[in-house]
Parts: structure tokens; sequence; C-alpha cells
């Protein structure tokens, strides 16, 4: 795999060895002092508390429990992202001019881009694997009801399906339905419930997260 | 407002699938703790200016072209972060930062003191001119 390490016999135990040369690296690096282990658990804190569709799922779900604010999200999105304390960068590159559309009993939103793939990193986190797929975002189009059905979302003939083309100049993404049976669950628990895949409206939400 | 370094090193990634790092969620997927070392590791760097983020980039797709033109698409050994880790590797030692030689023998010390894996029925690994056979 490597050639800095031409005697060593990768199949043997390739696991152990990954596991040690990541360590062995990271700690020359500390002991030289070229890094220290709070600049390393600093960049991997940002991944894992704002690199990530905790953005979109906070806005969803004050949507859900707070009407005003769910006008408001649908008017200009970007306005209520200043109302909720979100991190730096929400409207920074990737999340300007974000719209969002609201999925109902008698409407169903799906994003795609057609031309590229705009994505709204700051709400929904890093882009999906099919969300750059020439065939996915053809499909979309041309036969979502089918596509849709592959996720596993089940449509009812009379629902309407919108499709939404982000583009560089308007990001869209999807406000999803509440589903049935969570009144009694806290915007906290509300939000745990989303899924980028929702909020693109390639998913329905569940009651309860799986 | 300013867009962090991490926001830029993880999105410069996104635009082709073979060089994005493997998602989850809307979230980065580590399958093992070593990935998420190295990831890190390898960002922590270039943010306190020690290479550029653009030429550890290039080592990266360097090693997974490489890696396709000798398998096959379908192999089930692929494996991004090994890739991931060759590179930062190479970057650390193009850069001057650590020299090939030390980083070999810090793993030595590494593997040596793996009781578990020195107590393999079969030897684990061998090392030029140090194979270590099973004590077990």
């Amino acid at each position: 795999m490597t050639s800095l390490y031409p005697g060593f016999r990768y199949d043997a135990d390739k696991e152990a060895i990954s596991e040690a040369r990541a360590k062995a690296l990271e700690s020359l690096l500390i002991e030289k002092g070229v890094i220290t282990g709070k600049t390393v658990d600093q960049v991997l804190s940002y991944f894992d508390t704002e690199m990530g569709p905790f953005n979109g799922a906070k806005l969803v779900a004050r949507a859900w429990v707070d009407p005003e604010f769910k006008k408001l999200l649908l008017e200009d999105c970007n306005a209520a992202c200043e109302m909720l304390d979100l991190p730096n960068g929400m409207s920074g590159a990737e999340g300007e001019h974000m719209r969002i559309v609201e999925n109902t009993a008698d409407v169903h939103n799906v994003v795609v881009c057609t031309l590229c793939s705009c994505y709204p990193w700051p709400t929904l986190g890093l882009p999906p694997y099919w969300f750059k797929d020439p065939t996915f975002r053809a499909r979309v189009v041309r036969e979502p009801r089918v596509v849709l059905g592959e996720f596993g979302v089940q449509l009812s003939d009379s629902v309407n399906i919108r499709i939404w083309d982000s583009s560089a100049q308007i990001r869209w993404w999807v406000l999803p339905m509440r589903p049935e049976g969570t009144e009694s669950l806290s915007e906290e628990e509300l939000a745990k419930l989303l899924t980028p895949e929702a909020m693109m409206g390639v998913a329905l939400v569940k009651a309860k997260s799986e | 407002m300013f867009t962090r370094f991490e926001h830029f090193a993880a999105t410069s990634m996104m635009g082709s699938s073979e060089e994005a790092p493997p998602r989850e969620d809307g979230h980065l997927r580590f399958d093992r703790d070593w990935e998420k070392l190295v990831f890190g590791v390898a960002i922590a760097l270039s943010k306190e200016g020690h290479f550029e983020w653009d030429e550890f980039r290039q080592a990266l797709m360097h090693n997974i072209k490489s890696w396709e033109s000798s398998h096959e698409l379908d192999d089930t050994s692929w494996d991004y972060y090994q890739c991931w880790m060759d590179a930062l590797e190479q970057a650390v030692v193009r850069a001057g930062i650590l020299e090939a030689g030390e980083i070999e023998s810090c793993l030595r010390r590494h593997l040596d003191c793996k009781g578990e894996i020195t107590r393999n029925e079969s030897p684990f690994v061998s090392i030029t001119g140090n194979v270590q056979p099973s004590t077990a």
C-alpha cells in the first residue's frame, strides 16, 4: 500500500497496523510540538457539532412548534436563520439565498440540482452520494413517483409532486410534514427526527428516530 | 462572517465522488477510530500552515487513482482512508515535518508494545531485519 514501509506484509494484520500508523504519526507530531492533541480535537469537534444537518433540523423543529416562525422561515429563510442562535457560516458561501418549501397533505416537494450539485450545506450538512448522481437527477425529474418509491416514499396519486431545481442563485430545501404522534415531543426531540433526506424531500419524517 | 478552514477543507473535496470522504446522514462517516484521527491530523496540520491543503488533496487523488488503476472497480478491499493515511504520510515527509525513517521507527515502537498483536498465533508482520515470531 505504501512505499514507506516496504518490509511490511500488509495483509497480515492490516487493521492493527493502520491503527498503529495513525497513532505513531499523531504521537510524533505531538512529541515534536508540531501540533497539539487539542488542535486535532478542535478540528474534529467542528465536524461533530457544526458540519451536519443540525441547523436545518433546528429550523424545522422550531417551525413545527411556532407558526409565526414557520411563516418567517417560508418567507425569508435567511432572516429566520438569524433569529436562531446558529453558528458562524450559516449565511456564508454555501448558505446564501436559501429558500424553503413546505410539504403538505397535498403537495410533496423534492429538491434536485440538474446542472451541478448546489446544496445548502450549512443547513443540511454534507451532501449524500446520490445527490450528485446524474442518473438520480435526470430520473427524479422524469419519473419522480418511481424514484421516490425507490427511496421508500409512497405517495398517494392525489399528492402533487413538485421538483425544485437548485442553483447557485437559490438553494432550495424542504420543510417536511410533522409526523403524527409527536405532539408531546419537545423542540429538541423533534429536531432529532430530521434527516438530510427528509429535508431534500426524498424521505418522510418518522415519529421515532431509528 | 468568515469561513472556517475546516469548512473550506471539507467542501473543497466534494467536487468529485472519488475524492470526497465517505458520509452518512449529512455527517462524515468514520468506521474506525484511526480514520477520524488521520482526518483530523491532516486538516489540523494544513490549518496551522504546515502544508497547503491543495497539496494534500493532490496526493490523495494521486493515491486513489493509482489504486484504481491497479484494482477492479468492484474490489472490496477499497479503503478510502488508507489512501488518506498514505497521502498524509507523504505530505508530512514532503513538507519536511518528519522523516520517513522516524515515522517507521515510531510505528515499530507502537507495534512492539501492542501485546495483543504479538500474541497472535502467526507472525503478524515482518519488519526488515526484525521478524517477530509468535511468542504465545
